[in-house]
């Protein structure tokens, strides 16, 4: 049963990953790696149920934080073109 | 970014978690699955949020980068810090043994400081990358 789980799982991360590969513009592209990075997180911590290893389950959320953050990384730089900008700089910006 | 709100009050949320699960990984790498490595990692992410957040200038006031290249410098003496204590001991460099009277205690006490001088290391040295990649304004 669990290991019928984890096929469902990797289809569906198949699907994340061609939906990521067709993706017409680039948020299309980004929602579908973020939900990729989700399904990994549920692939973590059921593979570690399955091998007896629930240890795992700090690894998936170590992956579900990092992942958070790279989304907010990647929108952030489409949005801005640079990594360290804050909203006072784009205020200057304006100004100028 | 400040004037994304669910994003700024998610993130004043999560920062604070994410670093103390980097402490968790950092001192539970005996028992489970961690290290130094990866708790420098994702004390660094906390960080790194931060400064997505509010800008890499603020994130420059709160944390001093030379400060970050110190501490970067004294994760290594750390490391090397112990060895050499263990060679002043009379065993071979890194044998944590001779630590302590007792062995396993010294094993303890040796695989505790040498992960944190790592994480130490690790978490300065992804801070100065993202400080790097990061245009200053």
């Amino acid at each position: 049963m669990v290991e019928f789980t984890i096929l469902l799982i990797l289809l569906s991360m198949l699907l994340a990953l061609i939906s990521a590969a067709i993706g017409e513009t680039v948020y299309d592209k980004i929602l579908a790696v973020n939900i990729f990075g989700t399904i990994t997180v549920l692939f973590i911590a059921v593979y570690g149920f399955v091998t007896g290893r629930p240890d795992f389950l700090d690894i998936a959320l170590v992956y579900a934080l990092i992942s958070f953050v790279t989304t907010i990384a990647v929108l952030k730089f489409f949005e801005y073109g640079d990594m360290g900008k804050s909203s006072t700089d784009r205020e200057q910006d304006i100004d100028i | 970014m400040e004037h994304h709100q669910v994003l700024r009050i998610v993130s004043r949320f999560l920062i604070p978690l994410i670093m103390l699960f980097a402490l968790y990984v950092q001192f539970h790498g005996d028992y489970g699955p961690g290290g130094g490595f990866q708790a420098g990692v994702i004390f660094a992410v906390g960080f790194i949020l931060y400064g997505l957040i509010y800008g890499v200038e603020r994130l420059r006031q709160v944390v001093n980068p030379s400060l970050m290249r110190s501490l970067s410098a004294l994760g290594v003496l750390m490391y090397a810090g112990v060895g050499v204590a263990s060679m002043l001991s009379g065993g071979e460099f890194l044998n944590y043994s001779v630590l302590a009277e007792d062995p396993v205690a010294g094993q303890h006490i040796g695989i505790l400081i040498i992960e944190f001088g790592v994480g130490l290391t690790v978490a300065s040295t992804m801070t100065i990358l993202f400080y790097a990649f990061a245009k200053p304004y």
